[in-house]
């Protein structure tokens, strides 16, 4: 199967929400805005923070599309590599889908083509965060290098009261 | 320190930041305060021998927080960071020192608010653009009313029609 009209069943597909694992916890955000090198003071002085628009510590805008974490009784990915030294270490990554069916093709190797992203709203310390996963288009094209999918995830992330944090549309392309 | 849309114009670098050398322990820092565990990351033998690549590969996912960071910043506490855009052009690897550069390609009123456009790139020490897009940012006008928060866009809200490198 690898033609158009085997993709189609794909088109529009909604996944169920899913909630993050944890709420936003200040350890987590601190350990989160120092890999990003971040040192915006509203992600850690709560006097500051409390005094802004956020009015409270609250995650970089792009936070929640990195919210999903495995929760403590799920197996443990890196047994895969254990296992398998081949493995590339993808198995248990919360990646792009968030919960979405995997779409079955021949194709192997991915590449992220690129994001549009919406923001309304950062995520606050102690909120959660929940996204709406759907497939908006899943395309067959002929390439320079050959086949590949293109495959258009629009996630919409919420608080678990239902606030629209962003939306993110992200295209990834399949070989 | 606020920024008004009045002193913003076309051509004029919004904001600009500098990131790097990017070392594989910063690299392997971001994969683990996100779990991602994917080899091309921190395991340099597995990413030449195994997937071919030049070194380990600085993740695209850092690079987002990155450019959006780059607009935050560049907006100030008073602007707010509405849509932004990009595409990978090229991959870059450990070593690399990022530089982040938004400048204002457009501006248009709404609503009473400011709307900037900006292309927006991050590029590496060879000069090449591995990460390109457009970003939206809003700013309150001089004597105008604040950027609500949180941000409920409007359907007549201005859509540039600009596009990314």
């Amino acid at each position: 199967m690898d033609s158009q009209e085997d993709y189609g069943k794909y088109q529009g597909l909604q996944g169920d929400p899913q909630i993050a694992a944890m709420p936003l916890e200040r350890d987590a955000l601190r350990r989160f805005v120092q890999a990003i090198m971040d040192h915006d003071p509203l992600y850690f002085d709560e006097t500051a923070a409390d005094a802004s628009k956020f009015g409270g510590l609250a995650a970089p805008p792009l936070y929640p599309v990195h919210a999903f974490r495995l929760p403590a009784d799920t197996p443990d990915p890196l047994d895969v590599i254990s296992k398998d030294p081949n493995a590339d270490g993808t198995a248990g990554i919360m990646g792009v889908a968030f919960g979405l069916p995997p779409i079955e093709m021949p194709y192997r190797r991915l590449l992220n083509g690129g994001n549009e992203i919406e923001f309304y709203r950062s995520l606050r310390v102690g909120e959660r965060t929940v996204a709406h996963p759907k497939y908006v288009d899943v395309t067959l094209k002929e390439g320079k290098s050959g086949r590949m999918l293109l495959v258009t995830i629009e996630t919409r992330f919420s608080t678990e009261a239902g606030e629209p944090l962003l939306l993110n549309r992200q295209t990834l392309i399949w070989r | 320190m606020t920024i008004y849309y009045d002193n913003v114009e076309p051509g004029q670098q919004l904001a600009s930041l500098s990131k790097g050398p990017i070392t594989p322990a910063h690299i392997m820092r971001w994969s683990a305060a996100v779990e991602n565990w994917h080899r091309i990351h921190y395991d340099q033998t597995f990413a030449k021998e195994h997937d071919k690549l030049p070194d380990i590969l600085i993740n695209g996912s850092w690079k987002q927080h990155v450019l959006v960071q780059l607009m935050k910043d560049g907006l100030g506490p008073a602007g707010w960071l509405w849509k932004i855009q990009f595409r990978y052009k090229r991959m870059d690897v450990a070593w690399d020192t990022l530089i982040g550069r938004a400048e204002v390609i457009e501006k248009r009123e709404a609503d009473g608010l400011g709307f900037v456009a900006c292309r927006v790139a991050l590029m590496n020490q060879r000069d090449e653009v591995s990460t390109a897009g457009i970003a939206i940012g809003v700013l309150p006008l001089r004597g105008g009313r604040k950027v609500p928060y949180p941000f409920v866009p409007k359907a007549d809200y201005p859509a540039f029609a600009v596009a990314a490198d």
